[in-house]
């Protein structure tokens, strides 16, 4: 009856957890990998040193190696000798929604949903208490990264929508919800806003953001959050119909009854 | 009856202010010192480079980091885009490390860079440079920079006519509130320290957190005449408003 254990055991248990489900090779790869597949690491461009990667990331420098080694081996590094050589990002936008849509395969509907959960209890609670911290300085913070979002490409509709978030939880002045924040952004953000790719939705980040300005302005923290986590929960759902699609193509191509094959058309 | 509340709010004004005078004192004084600094080393035509200045920045700010239970937990200089001869932006900013080992901030100065944010948007930028004199930010999260739920204290330095620098020191927030509320609960008091847009730093009262705005109809004005007059000003019914010194902060007695 491991459901009945009374709550000291529970605490108990958490004390003596693992510290990490994986290496640390494998953190740093993956923190990397999905900085590369969103774009926040653009296509060509050169990577810290591995001795630098290792200091900025707090690991070692064999683990920081073994990372790099990794990615190299996943196609998104290369390496260049010489004077001007060092590692450099090669990711192109075909090779981003081919790894995009193979992740979203490997994650389970109820890792989805359980994520995005977790991003809008930090992300809503983050507005509401915005709307009760925020200063007029603070509001045209949020009105300037708005107006200088990128919304004609997915990655830069990512980036606003992560900004913009981040933007809002450290108006709300609590050092641990910007904390989580960047950590959901770096382990679920790629994911969690692939609708973006549609310029509809990337519209919608922007009316969004515009509601959660108004909401802030007003003083309305019911709306704040409530704006917030409904823009996370469609993102969600569309992203569910998604991996719905992927599943269902993916079971034509491979059953031999079925003369198909084709992908249907994402955007 | 006047006297009576007078006198305590003013007594209290001045213990908060002898806490954070140091802090002010030390930070006015590196501002002084670089701005000796740079007559010496450039003039108006040639300014001087990073790497005359850094050393020098190292060692005015470091006992303030090192001394034991110091309350600055971070320090330095930010130049002016383009000031200096060989960094077009540059931040000299050491934080504390403990144990007396000093850390050197590690910023994107790259204009072209994804992560890099140009601080003359910032307000503990704007600040200074609008008031030309010393500015309090904060509290807030220095999600840009250290991380840390921080106050910073930053003090234009001028060359040539120009800001062509700030220096400044960072304080947690939480450091300062276990140094702070002792005295103001000791005062018998309902007092609440605000910074100069009305943020709250610290307050004995629970109902009010850190971090929030004290949001009170005619605060600005009251706030004006608080720095003029020499004892507490009234803000609203039964609260007033008393400058700490040159602190540019102000207790709020009453609720």
């Amino acid at each position: 009856m491991p459901h009945t254990t009374g709550r000291a055991d529970t605490a108990r248990a958490v004390v003596f957890s693992p510290l990490d489900g994986v290496g640390r090779a494998e953190l740093v790869a993956r923190r990397l990998t999905d900085a590369i597949v969103t774009g926040v690491l653009h296509d060509g461009e050169r990577l810290p040193s591995e001795s630098q990667l290792a200091r900025s990331l707090g690991v070692a420098v064999v683990t920081a190696r073994e990372a790099l080694e990794s990615l190299r081996d996943q196609g998104l590094l290369q390496t260049k000798r010489g004077r001007e050589g060092g590692s450099f990002v090669t990711f192109d936008t075909d090779a981003s929604a081919r790894m995009l849509a193979e992740r979203l395969r490997g994650t389970s509907r109820i890792e989805l949903r359980d994520r995005s959960l977790f991003a809008s209890a930090i992300a809503g609670t983050a507005a509401e208490v915005a709307v009760d911290r925020a200063s007029d300085d603070d509001l045209a913070a949020l009105e300037e990264i708005d107006r200088t979002a990128d919304r004609a490409t997915t990655a830069g509709a990512r980036r606003a929508v992560g900004r913009f978030q981040l933007e809002v939880a450290a108006i709300s002045q609590s050092p641990r919800l910007v904390r989580e924040e960047l950590r959901i952004q770096a382990e679920t953000g790629s994911l969690l806003w692939l609708s973006l790719r549609e310029p509809a939705r990337r519209d919608r980040a922007h009316e969004v953001r515009r509601g959660v300005i108004a909401a802030i302005r007003a003083g309305d923290a019911d709306a704040a959050r409530h704006r917030t986590v409904e823009h996370i929960r469609s993102a969600t759902e569309w992203l569910i119909d998604e991996k719905h699609r992927l599943d269902a193509a993916a079971r034509t191509e491979t059953s031999p009854s079925s003369g198909g094959g084709t992908l249907p058309p994402t955007d | 009856m006047y006297v009576d509340v007078d006198l305590p709010a003013r007594d209290l004004a001045t213990r908060i202010a002898a806490v954070l005078d140091p802090v002010f004192a030390a930070v006015d004084d590196w501002a002084e010192r670089v701005g000796g600094a740079l007559a010496r080393l450039g003039d108006a035509h040639l300014p001087p480079t990073a790497a005359e200045l850094d050393p020098l920045v190292h060692d005015l700010v470091a006992p303030a980091l090192q001394e034991p239970d110091s309350l600055v937990t971070g320090a330095g200089l930010v130049a002016a885009p383009h000031f200096l001869a060989d960094r077009p932006w540059h931040l000299a900013w050491w934080q504390s490390a403990g144990s007396g080992e000093l850390r050197r901030l590690a910023v994107e100065t790259d204009p072209e860079a994804d992560a890099f944010r140009d601080h003359t948007a910032l307000e503990w930028w704007r600040g200074p440079l609008r008031e030309g004199r010393s500015h309090v930010t904060g509290p807030y999260v220095d999600y840009l920079c250290t991380d840390d739920y921080t106050v910073t204290i930053t003090t234009p330095v001028r060359f040539a006519g120009i800001m062509a620098a700030v220096v400044g020191a960072d304080l947690y927030v939480e450091r300062l509130e276990r140094v702070l509320l002792p005295v103001m609960e000791a005062s018998g008091q309902p007092a609440t320290l605000v910074n100069a847009s009305g943020r709250i730093i610290a307050s004995a009262d629970a109902r009010l957190a850190t971090g929030a705005l004290l949001r009170r109809d005619g605060f600005a004005a009251a706030r004006d005449r608080a720095h003029e007059a020499s004892g507490p000003v009234v803000l609203d019914g039964a609260t007033t408003l008393q400058a700490c010194g040159d602190t540019s902060l102000l207790l709020v007695i009453g609720r």
